[in-house]
């Protein structure tokens, strides 16, 4: 029972970094078709940057938690990825060379959100899968 | 497109090709156009124009350019026969342009008619440029030797009939190219004519009407054969004694620009209702067809806009007014109406030019439309007939009511502020500029001070005397008064007048060393946020106190050539990219004045300017008795230059083609509009462009500037500039078509922001190897044909392109390392070239040298005397003689140089009584006698011919000063020095890179 209810949080907590980055996915979009200003645009963006790396970190923390090594594994990647990027200071938006960067903003997004997708599915299998076995 | 222009004819037999007959009524007989693919021509085809046709109708066409430029230059002919039309063939495929062959050149107008017409009997060879000098003979006298007769060579230079060179060059180096020219051309049944085809990619269309109207004398060459060979490319021999990096090539010989930026006047003639090339250059004036043919012109592909460029006297932007009704403009693409909309059905419907949609003209708009297809009223309708204009914009341009113009200034007065006497030479220049701060009645002005403190002043109109109000509290800004710290000019005059008597004098016993600059930064933001304006920062020392406050960086020199390096020219603390973000938000555009002697971190101030279309000016080591001057002037010019408020600026331009990056001091405000808070006559800003489809069907592409702002007089105005420009599909017209000036700007911008991201030495590689790969490209184009093994080849457009690409890796923003350039001079450099206009760049880059004293001697002087001092050195030491007085100007400072052996005459008279005294200490002042006034007249002229940044001279004998003969040294870009490489090397360099592919 533990175990399905890890996977559900899990779930969730995918679920939630899902949502962080495909807003500042759509707030790029916006931006680039100029439905609002780059002002506007950084400053929502900005504004869940963080939240979205401590739920990394957290999903991280609670696979290990779980001992869903695997899991846990799949998460390295992106989170190292976050902890350069937190590093170098990379990792708000630079409201005055927003359009320079926006491909590159975009692109890493996307790729995140991919990942994220795949992680999740992983998750709803497993999860389907316990529940199944008990 | 573009068929029933106004202004020109139509041409029933094509109506599709309009746009390039540049030459009014008379042009059916010249019906050029565009040449859509290489196809083989009719026999019938007739030049573009020629020396006759230009005789016959001398109203259309400006005194042809004196050099290659000459756009009526002929298409590539196809003839071996030399007709009328080739005469003006300007003498531009003369490789390196020595003074002996170029004096014939200016001549050639006069000189055409003796072309022999023995050319058929020509061997057919491509043209091989004869200046290329034997291999062997890198003595002078080569030259003398190898130089056809003088009369011979305008008309004729890429003939030499029995080659008058060629025999003499001693094969052995390149047994591979034989000595005789001839031998170059298994060439295709035409002859490759030498003619400057500049103009190839216009040759005229096959279906042609034959010429109507052409001149007697024109055997016309219609040798329809094969698309000739249009080559004018000009060729170097480039080799080295086996062993050693002797050049066996004279150094003289190599092109150098001493006539400083020349603009392309190409264009000029072909759409005479182009804006002018002041206010917009492209790198080449030529859209590339397809994605794969741009993938093949490897230099930036873009334009160098310069939107307010100040017009010479007597030549006014008209303005237009529209009211009642608004802006005629297009509805898809917001095009506004220029000189190529074409007007239909009888003048109630128009063509867009750049999207091709019919739109409505507005009731307020209608007019007739004449017999030709022309409105009636053309004449009285400026945006009709120019290519610049300014349209006065109605309310729904304006987002608030017009700004008035602001000054508010942020003045250091910590210690090392009054000592410099900064303070003193500020207000007195703020002072005798009230009177022309643009837009009286409605101009306000401000001022704040700060150290460790930040003090405001209230000038409210009913005080007599101003008053201080210091915040000391850094934590927690906040203005101590809402109102009255910004004020009318005009109603608080004496207010004004009073405290800038009073400020040098209030602050002269400070003591402070601290400097509360980020503070103060903010406070000023909070009083100029209602209104926006301009913010003119006078900062001495680096920020220490306070938010912002940055440390000394740069003065390690371990990080120079790691990773690291390149972060030092970047801004250190986040806050002041916000703050330059913030600013550009409200309107406020900065200009930073930095005087500190010692580190002021200029890399983060700069982001100031750079995000609000500032600029930054640098004094290092300000001491008002030397400096003093520079900086009135360029306060003054800085104050009194008239400025556009709150602008945007957009460029269009047709579907297909997109412009993708911008550089320059703006920031983006969406993806292709510039934010301009304040942008004035002295700023351009370069974009570059790309392809967005595959493939353009249309044959012009036109762009158009658009920048709206509001004009000191409280007016809202949108100036717009409109270009045509044509599309081509071979890659040698695009060559062709080049513009070294605009280039050489777009690569500079682009190898500083390299700088911002990469180490110094990737970005001077970088430039390098952008001109390695166009000339290999270039080479390729021919080099297969000609078998020019060992000889560098190389467009007549782009002759100076490997000497600006030299002198920019060796601009005080790039050159070196560590040791070479103060960090903070590196950056306020890196700042200038990205704000300067194309030839405030060139100038810079390659400064005039000029030799003076052989005129201060001179007995009598005559107004006109002072033309011939305007004759450029080429920069290198061995232009100096030890015996001179030489003047070396880039634009930004003069150095005054001294020979060792100078005439003692000179000396005293024109540093007076101390002329033996050390130089560095001397100040150069107008003495009592008539040279040292002719010098001063000399200074003088140089620094009214571009006010934007003042000249101050520098004096420096020979020999005597290590550190200030190094200013001069340093600068002869053409010398080997430390470790650059010389000119000669260089080209070596390059032309190695370029055959190694």
């Amino acid at each position: 029972m533990a175990d399905l209810f890890a996977w559900l949080i899990s779930f969730f907590l995918l679920i939630v970094l899902l949502v962080l980055v495909t807003f500042q996915l759509m707030c790029l979009a916006d931006l680039e078709f100029d439905y609002i200003n780059p002002y506007d645009s950084s400053t929502r963006i900005n504004r869940v940057v963080m939240p979205e790396f401590i739920t990394q970190a957290v999903l991280f923390c609670f696979y290990l938690a779980s001992r869903h090594w695997i899991m846990a594994l799949f998460c390295i990647p992106c989170l190292l990825f976050n902890i350069r990027l937190y590093r170098r200071r990379m990792h708000l938006i630079d409201v005055t060379e927003i359009f320079n960067m926006l491909s590159w903003e975009k692109k890493h997004r996307l790729i995140k959100l991919f990942y994220l997708v795949f992680t999740l599915f992983l998750s709803v299998f497993w999860m389907i899968y316990t529940s199944l076995d008990q | 497109m573009g068929t029933e222009n106004p202004a020109r004819p139509t041409f029933p037999s094509r109506p599709a090709v309009t746009p390039f007959s540049s030459t009014g009524p008379v042009a059916g007989s010249e019906p050029p156009s565009y040449r859509p693919t290489p196809a083989a021509p009719p026999p019938a085809a007739t030049p573009f124009s020629s020396a006759g046709p230009a005789a016959a109708r001398p109203g259309f066409r400006p005194a042809p350019p004196a050099r290659f430029n000459d756009p009526s230059v002929a298409p590539p002919p196809r003839a071996s026969t030399p007709g009328g039309p080739y005469q003006q063939f300007p003498a531009a495929p003369f490789p390196p342009t020595t003074q002996q062959q170029r004096g014939p050149i200016m001549g050639q107008a006069s000189q055409a008619p003796p072309f022999p017409t023995s050319l058929p009997a020509q061997p057919q060879m491509p043209f091989v440029p004869m200046g290329s000098p034997p291999p062997q003979s890198a003595a002078p006298p080569h030259l003398g030797s190898n130089a056809p007769p003088p009369t011979f060579q305008p008309t004729f230079p890429g003939y030499p009939n029995k080659p008058p060179g060629a025999e003499m060059q001693p094969p052995p180096m390149h047994s591979n190219f034989p000595p005789n020219q001839g031998n170059y051309g298994p060439v295709p049944p035409a002859a490759p004519s030498p003619f400057m085809s500049h103009q190839g990619g216009y040759a005229p269309a096959p279906p042609m009407a034959p010429p109507v109207g052409m001149q007697p004398p024109a055997s016309v060459p219609p040798m329809g054969a094969v698309q000739a060979l249009a080559e004018d490319f000009n060729a170097l021999t480039m080799q080295t004694r086996p062993g050693t990096m002797d050049p066996l090539f004279d150094p003289k010989e190599l092109p150098r620009p001493l006539e400083g930026d020349v603009e392309p006047k190409i264009l000029v003639d072909m759409y005479p209702m182009n804006c002018s090339p002041r206010y917009l250059r492209l790198t080449t004036s030529a859209v590339p067809s397809s994605q794969s043919l741009a993938s093949r012109w490897h230099l930036p592909l873009g334009a160098v806009v310069c939107p307010l460029a100040e017009p010479p006297d007597g030549e006014e932007v008209p303005i237009v007014n529209f009211a009642p009704a608004s802006v005629v403009r297009c509805r898809r693409c917001r095009t506004y109406v220029n000189p190529y909309m074409t007007f239909t059905e009888a003048g109630r419907k128009f063509r867009c030019n750049v999207c091709t949609l019919l739109n409505d003209v507005p009731s307020e708009y209608y007019a007739q439309l004449d017999a030709s297809g022309k409105r009636v009223d053309i004449n009285q309708r400026p945006e009709l007939t120019k290519g610049t204009v300014e349209f006065v914009a109605p309310a729904e341009y304006m987002v608030r009511a017009p700004m008035p113009p602001v000054y508010f200034f942020l003045i250091d007065v910590s210690i090392s502020a009054v000592r410099s006497g900064m303070i003193e030479v500020v207000a007195n220049t703020i002072k005798s500029c009230l009177d022309e701060l643009p837009g009286f009645p409605r101009t306000q002005i401000g001022f704040a001070t700060f150290d460790s403190t930040i003090h405001f002043y209230n000038m409210k109109s009913s005080l007599t005397q101003p008053q201080m109000l210091v915040v000391s509290d850094l934590d927690d800004i906040f203005i101590p008064l809402p109102d009255d710290l910004l004020v009318n000019l005009s109603e608080s005059r004496s207010v004004v007048e009073t405290f800038l008597d009073s400020l040098p004098t209030m602050f002269q016993d400070n003591v402070n060393l601290e400097s509360a600059f980020g503070p103060a930064l903010k406070s000023a933001f909070m009083v100029m946020s209602q209104l926006g304006g301009k913010l003119l920062i006078f900062q001495n020392s680096l920020p220490s106190l306070g938010v912002g406050r940055l440390r000394l960086r740069g003065d390690d020199s371990r990080v120079y050539g790691t990773d690291k390096e390149h972060g030092l020219r970047l801004p250190e603390d986040p806050f002041y990219k916000q703050m330059a973000a913030e600013f550009s938000k409200y309107q406020i555009s900065t200009n930073v004045y930095a005087f500190s002697d010692k580190y002021t971190d200029i890399a983060s101030l700069g982001t100031l300017a750079k995000y609000t279309a500032g600029q930054v000016y640098y004094y290092p080591a300000f001491q008002s008795a030397i400096h003093g001057e520079k900086l009135r002037h360029e306060l003054r010019r800085d104050l009194t230059r008239e400025t556009a408020w709150e602008a945007v600026m957009r460029i269009r331009c047709a579907k297909g083609v997109r412009f993708t990056t911008y550089h320059g001091n703006f920031m983006l405000r969406s993806t292709d509009l510039l934010a301009l808070p304040a942008v004035d006559c002295d700023k351009a800003f370069a974009m570059q462009l790309s392809l967005e489809e595959t493939l353009l069907t249309t044959q012009t592409m036109y762009f158009q500037v658009a920048l709206l702002y509001t004009a000191s007089c409280g007016e809202r105005r949108i100036r717009v500039h409109t270009m045509a420009v044509p599309v081509v599909t071979e890659l040698a017209d695009i060559y062709r078509l080049a513009d070294t000036g605009a280039i050489v700007s777009l690569l500079s911008r682009l190898a500083i922001e390299k700088s911002l991201s990469q180490k110094l030495e990737d970005a001077r590689t970088g430039v390098q190897l952008r001109i390695v790969k166009a000339l290999r490209e270039y080479r390729n184009l021919y080099a297969v044909q000609h078998r020019l093994a060992n000889r560098m080849i190389y467009p007549e457009s782009l002759k100076f392109l490997m000497l600006y690409g030299l002198a920019l890796c060796r601009s005080t923003a790039l050159r070196g390392g560590y040791g070479d350039v103060p960090l903070d001079e590196r950056c306020a450099a890196g700042h200038i070239i990205m704000t300067v206009s194309i030839k405030r760049l060139l100038k810079l880059l390659y400064p005039s040298l000029i030799r003076l004293d052989e005129y201060l001697l001179k007995a009598s002087v005559q107004a006109d005397d002072l033309k011939s001092i305007e004759r450029r050195l080429p920069l290198t030491g061995e232009s100096l003689d030890s015996r001179g007085l030489y003047i070396y100007d880039d634009g930004f400072r003069c150095i005054i140089w001294f020979g060792r052996v100078i005439s003692p005459d000179i000396a005293k008279n024109l540093l007076g009584a101390d002329f033996a005294a050390e130089l560095s200490k001397t100040t150069l002042g107008e003495h009592d006698n008539e040279m040292s006034r002719r010098l001063m007249r000399v200074l003088e002229k140089l620094r009214n011919t571009d006010r934007a940044y003042y000249q101050l001279s520098h004096l420096v004998r020979q020999g005597e000063q290590p550190k200030e003969g190094f200013l001069l040294l340093g600068n002869l870009v053409e010398d080997q020095m430390g470790g650059n490489s010389g000119y000669a090397e260089w080209m070596l360099q390059i032309s190695r890179q370029v055959q190694q592919s």
